[in-house]
């Protein structure tokens, strides 16, 4: 326990480097999801077809690529059509385009979920579809959202280690190259396993509390 | 005030509303009676454009209902709706709700509309619970709230598709009662309703459908208590005698 302890105050400047480069990778892909997630959403759910069936197409091609080829194919392959980009760049982007169709998908079921009659409501006292929206349908789909919503920032923050695989120095590749400079795996994966926790479980806590603020007012 | 001219409507190959004629006078009451899938609800509902018809024309004063067209957003404003299962907006008190439309669709100042919407609520006895949400309202108080909301509008008409069919047999009166005064006040009203004694007392006029035709209409007093047709006899029987 003491050779742990020893080793985790020696080995934790250098993960935590990780840990914001995890954070950082994790909060702007978030971002760039979400709002792109919500534009598929309201493109989806426009009833307008030349905007839903493209948009239904791009989301369903995403998702049936595993993250890994989507990653490879941004910082690989777009080099070649003269778009280079840092590894950085690449994570974010790759990260932020596959998971802005699950956070789309997620953001949809949610707007559907909103009663029929609220859309009634809305429009009987004049609204028009932006307004309706905006002060309607999507105040309440977000109440809806919360949980499954939370669920797709969790999976993004563990699916943010996946950017190791270009080179990204974040939390998992700095545990990766610190495992195999010391062979220390015990004491090094640990560690990086409580830091992601450290960063998961607080993340719960707070959604879950977002649920219940959001939840008080009906 | 609002026409309707050999007004047709279908889903599919099923007909709903198969010609209907009718006129709506400034300031009356006028009450939609008849069997479940007569066509009364998508009739009311076409007027606003939440439906759309197919033939015909339904207009109004004189304006073309058209739900296709841009000019629907501005028909809706001057004809409000109570709906059956009041479809309060949850994540706003009842002020809020009374004063969504005024303050965001025909952008009137927000001190103004809130003295407003303040006034409608004591109107329909809801003082007291103005910063309340709609879930912790009864289903009397919510759909009063709902009366508030349309009433908020200043509009020329008001619709009521089936008002108090959602609501506990006790608090049908308090609803009803609103009703009554608006009537009072000369609001046009078009309401699709089972309650007949309410038809009776606060109707000028009655139309009976079945079947997406108009069988019978007149004044709420001959078409009640002497009804001509065989079906509207039979139907005010079942209603009125419920076996």
């Amino acid at each position: 326990m003491n050779k742990f302890l020893s080793q985790s105050a020696e080995y934790l400047p250098f993960l935590l480097s990780g840990v914001w480069l995890t954070i950082a990778v994790t909060v702007l892909s978030l971002t760039l999801a979400t709002g792109l997630g919500l534009f598929w959403a309201l493109c989806r759910t426009s009833g307008i077809r030349a905007l839903a069936t493209p948009v239904r197409l791009l989301v369903e091609f995403i998702r049936g690529i595993p993250i890994l080829v989507i990653l490879f194919y941004i910082y690989f392959v777009m080099p070649e059509v003269g778009l280079d980009l840092t590894a950085f760049q690449a994570g974010v982007i790759g990260l932020a385009l596959t998971y802005s169709c699950y956070i789309g998908e997620t953001f949809r079921a949610g707007i559907e979920a909103v009663d029929r009659g609220q859309v009634e409501a809305a429009k009987s006292i004049g609204m028009r579809q932006g307004l309706m929206m905006r002060r309607v349908v999507l105040p309440q789909a977000f109440r809806i959202v919360v949980p499954p919503y939370t669920n797709n920032i969790v999976m993004l923050l563990k699916d943010s280690s996946q950017v190791s695989v270009i080179s990204v120095a974040e939390l998992t590749m700095q545990g990766k190259m610190l495992a195999s400079s010391t062979f220390n795996n015990l004491t090094v994966f640990t560690l990086v396993a409580l830091l992601y926790l450290c960063l998961t479980l607080p993340l719960n806590f707070v959604m879950r509390r977002v649920e219940v603020a959001m939840g008080k007012a009906r | 005030m609002i026409t309707f001219e050999n007004v047709h409507k279908a889903y599919g190959s099923h007909e709903v509303l198969k010609g209907i004629d009718a006129e709506i006078g400034k300031g009356k009451v006028v009450c939609l009676i008849g069997p479940s899938g007569s066509g009364k609800s998508t009739l009311l509902r076409c007027v606003n454009g939440l439906e759309t018809y197919q033939q015909g024309r339904i207009a109004i004063n004189g304006e073309q209902v058209d739900a296709t067209s841009s000019t629907i957003h501005a028909i809706r404003t001057r004809v409000s709706m109570v709906f059956q299962r009041f479809n309060l907006f949850p994540h706003r008190t009842a002020l809020e709700n009374v004063m969504e439309g005024p303050i965001h669709v025909l952008r009137e100042d927000r001190q103004v509309a809130r003295q407003r919407a303040e006034d409608l609520l004591t109107r329909v006895g809801l003082a007291e619970k103005i910063d309340a949400y709609p879930a912790s309202l009864s289903g009397g108080q919510q759909q009063r709230v709902a009366i508030a909301r349309a009433l908020a509008m200043r509009p020329e008409a008001i619709l009521f598709d089936e008002p108090t069919s959602a609501l506990d047999p006790e608090m049908v009166g308090e609803v009803l009662q609103v009703m009554r005064s608006l009537a009072e006040e000369h609001m046009t009203m078009l309401v699709v309703t089972h309650e007949i004694q309410f038809a009776r007392e606060v109707a000028d006029n009655v139309l009976f459908l079945d079947g997406g035709r108009i069988v019978e209409q007149g004044p709420a007093a001959e078409v009640l208590r002497n009804p001509q047709h065989e079906r509207t006899q039979d139907f005010l029987r079942r209603v009125t005698h419920p076996v």
